[in-house]
């Protein structure tokens, strides 16, 4: 043995009196690096359960479960992850669109006891699930500087405003190919929109359409909840838009404008062979009173259910409020046309000129047909309600625009009011500033509290038209130069009941007057029913407003069905289409019941 | 490092060459001239290191490439060469005789692109992919979600897609 065989175990133990290379791992607490990916964290009232972050995973470590109610905007579901598949790549909190999910530093999780189910262990819903790294600061975040998401819409071209302001030309010029393959290029595909669309539109199938260039699809997918969609690519009140998953960090897909875009992209003679309804022709006929967007809707599929569709309709064109209701620089007729022509192609006849109630009984379509579907819309304008209302010079909003859908020019003035906030009034505004006049808009709330969309009011803006908020109309005298004083109050705004929007109130003794030419009220309309008489309504319950229905816009009588502006709330396009689908559903149901 | 890229080119097949920063800079090289060009870098010009052999999968190009990464002490800079190979046929001559270390290199590229490298010793041995069976992982066309479905036992899932969950829970009847 030598000598350094026996010495060598005494070196070691110098050792013993340095510090240890070796980490003590249980003892000492040793957070992970700021910018550590560790356990998520997850806001789940941020969260909208659009599920991008268990799309994006490529290890399948997120499921979607349930956590809270669905509502708009909001699927109710949750990330929940599965830890013995997750590989911390960050991509699904790279991807989030709200932000809501982010990472924590933390990295040690001791799961206690053997008994549990295996599909228990290391599976959590962040934020929902309790866990110690719930409030911890650090961990990884998207950096400011990184995006996966496009976040900025692609813009649209307008006409400048002078040359909108000399013309009644459509404003709104449209993407080309390659903006809007762009713009569907930002859809993420998530679907929270489609809820809340009143028609359901299967809207991500439809801009995955346009991503791949396939317009054909594209088209067949709108018209399975949608027989309007060159209408509704210009005019949707587009809801969608305001609950899709990219407008919570960045602006939203411009839903309304990519469907226009695929309206406008098929030529109109090829919608038959593209569509190829296979129609089994049925028996029975309904009847439809009003050519709105309503009837022509239920008209649409009723046909493609194979019944027979005459509609009757009081003006000489069909479109109702879409024609006479909206500007021609919003909606020019050749969109109208070119989607109702499609219809009437089908088979559906329209009785022109026809007043029901006049040229024909409710009695005799209640008798001759299987059905009644009635979308008369609401065509009457609410009155002012004030002292010399009925002066000459006083018009209502739905008057100018109906005079300037039928060509008529009418004579304004230098200087016009324009009363009341919804969309109509702008309409109106809007459609005097190309007259030629001076537009003043008088409003009794205040400008977040008007109706109208948000892009019309902001669009009259630019167009010069002024605005008085929290303005209560008196009276309209008539001034010795033969014009108009049209006097108001100021009002303020009284929270008067808890939890409702607050109340405009006139300010005792104000008075405040303006001098103009022509003023248009735009309050609102309603319908009438005194055209519906006879026998054939006995059956029909009157509400104190409207006809009572179901949700499927059936009556009391188990024939008429209703449905658009005078049966929903929202009184806009996309929700009397939906009614018509629904209604024609109904229809045809029952009728399959009686045969 | 420019100067340098001309002199080897007056012997040698070059071009892209691309100066990444002061001391370091890249070129693609024939593939048939590589142990050539490789002796020549370390012999001549003091690239006498080998730092890392890595490849990429340009999947649409149908290629691989190979890149050697040499260090010269001297000067404290690195030149990369790069190779091309064709993917349908991927089989490059190996350097182990150069630089020592180049079979474990080879070793890995063999186990994580499925590159050959005939005559390098223990190419054919895994590397950290003990009794593995599947396709090579770094290729691109790899599906990694589909293999792990097809081969592995998953616990059990319970996810909801949110479009047609709202519709359930929102409007089952329309």
């Amino acid at each position: 043995m030598k000598l350094k065989d026996i010495l060598s175990p005494l070196y070691v133990w110098k050792r013993a009196f340095e510090k240890p290379y070796s980490i003590a791992t249980l003892t000492e607490q040793r957070p992970g690096s700021p910018v550590y990916r560790g356990f998520h964290q997850n806001d789940i009232d941020k969260c909208i359960g659009c599920g991008s972050c268990a799309e994006i995973c490529q290890n399948i470590t997120i499921d979607m479960v349930q956590v809270k109610e669905a509502k708009d905007g909001d699927s109710g579901l949750r990330p929940r992850f599965d830890y013995g598949l997750c590989c911390w790549c960050a991509l699904c909190v790279d991807i989030c669109p709200t932000g809501s999910l982010r990472m924590s530093n933390a990295y040690t999780w001791v799961e206690e006891g053997l008994d549990k189910d295996v599909r228990e262990t290391f599976c959590f819903t962040p934020g929902v699930d309790e866990k110690p790294w719930d409030s911890e600061e650090l961990g990884y975040k998207r950096p400011n500087d990184y995006e996966l998401l496009h976040l900025d819409r692609v813009p649209m071209p307008h006409l400048p405003v002078e040359e909108r302001l000399s013309s009644f030309v459509e404003m709104v010029k449209g993407y080309s190919r390659e903006l809007a393959r762009k713009e569907a290029d930002r859809c993420i595909q998530c679907g929270i929109c489609t809820a809340t669309c009143p028609a359901h539109m299967n809207i991500p199938a439809y801009i995955k359409a346009i991503r791949e260039d396939n317009l054909e699809e594209g088209l067949r997918i709108m018209y399975e909840t949608n027989p309007l969609p060159g209408v509704c690519g210009r005019i949707c009140t587009r809801r969608c838009e305001d609950v899709c998953a990219l407008s919570h960090r960045g602006e939203a897909i411009s839903i309304r404008w990519l469907k226009r875009y695929l309206a406008d992209s098929v030529e109109g003679q090829k919608y038959a062979e593209i569509l190829a309804l296979e129609v089994q022709p049925r028996n029975q006929s309904v009847a439809i009173v009003g050519a709105g967007p309503g009837g022509l809707s239920a008209a649409y599929y009723l046909l493609k259910m194979g019944y027979k569709v005459e509609i009757f309709e009081a003006r000489p064109a069909a479109g109702g409020m879409l024609r006479y209701g909206i500007p021609e620089y919003r909606l020019p007729y050749e969109a109208i046309d070119k989607d109702i022509s499609f219809i009437v192609s089908l088979g559906a006849v329209i009785h022109y000129n026809t007043n029901v109630g006049k040229d024909v009984t409710f009695d005799a379509l209640h008798e001759n047909f299987s059905a009644v579907f009635i979308s008369v819309g609401l065509f009457d304008s609410n009155r002012l309600a004030i002292e010399g209302e009925t002066l000459p010079g006083v018009i209502s909003g739905l008057d100018l625009l109906d005079d300037v859908t039928n060509g008529k020019i009418p004579v304004l003035g230098q200087h016009v009011l324009v009363i009341g906030g919804g969309n109509v009034a702008m309409d109106a505004a809007r459609t005097a500033r190309r007259l030629g006049s001076d537009v003043t808009v008088l409003y009794r709330r205040r400008e977040i509290d008007m109706p109208a969309d948000r892009e019309e009011i902001e669009e009259a803006m630019e167009e010069k038209v002024a605005f008085h908020f929290q303005a209560i109309p008196i009276a309209i005298e008539k001034t010795s130069d033969n014009r108009l004083n049209f006097i108001w109050g100021k009002a303020e705004m009284v929270q008067q009941e808890e939890g409702k929007r607050p109340v405009p109130v006139m300010i005792e003794g104000s008075r405040e007057q303006v001098v103009a030419d022509t003023v248009i009220s735009a309050i609102g309309q309603s319908a009438h029913y005194h055209w519906m008489e006879g026998n054939a309504i006995t059956n029909i319950r009157f509400g104190r407003f409207n006809i009572e229905a179901d949700r499927w816009g059936k009556t009391s009588d188990d024939k008429v069905f209703i449905g658009g502006d005078i049966f929903n709330r929202t009184a806009d396009a996309i929700t009397a289409i939906a009614d018509g689908h629904r209604s024609a559903r109904a229809i045809d149901a029952m009728l399959q019941q009686k045969a | 490092m420019k100067e340098l890229y001309d002199t080897i080119s007056l012997q040698f097949t070059l071009k892209d060459f691309h100066q990444q920063k002061p001391n370091l800079a890249f070129a693609t090289a024939e593939k048939q001239q590589l142990i050539a060009l490789l002796t020549y870098m370390r012999d001549v010009h003091r690239y006498t290191h080998l730092v890392f052999v890595t490849a990429v999968d340009w999947l649409e190009e149908n290629r691989f490439q190979i890149t050697y990464m040499l260090h010269n002490y001297d000067i404290k800079a690195d030149f990369g060469i790069r190779v091309m190979l064709d993917r349908d046929k991927p089989v490059m001559e190996s350097i182990h005789h150069l630089w020592e270390q180049g079979r474990v290199y080879q070793r890995e590229l063999h186990e994580m692109f499925g590159i050959d490298f005939p005559g390098s010793p223990g190419v054919n041995e895994p590397m950290i992919l003990e009794g593995w069976q599947g396709p090579p992982v770094m290729r691109r066309d790899f599906d990694t979600a589909k293999y792990s479905l097809e081969t592995y036992d998953h616990r059990p899932r319970d996810t909801r897609e949110p479009e047609s969950h709202m519709k359930e829970k929102l409007y089952p009847e329309d």
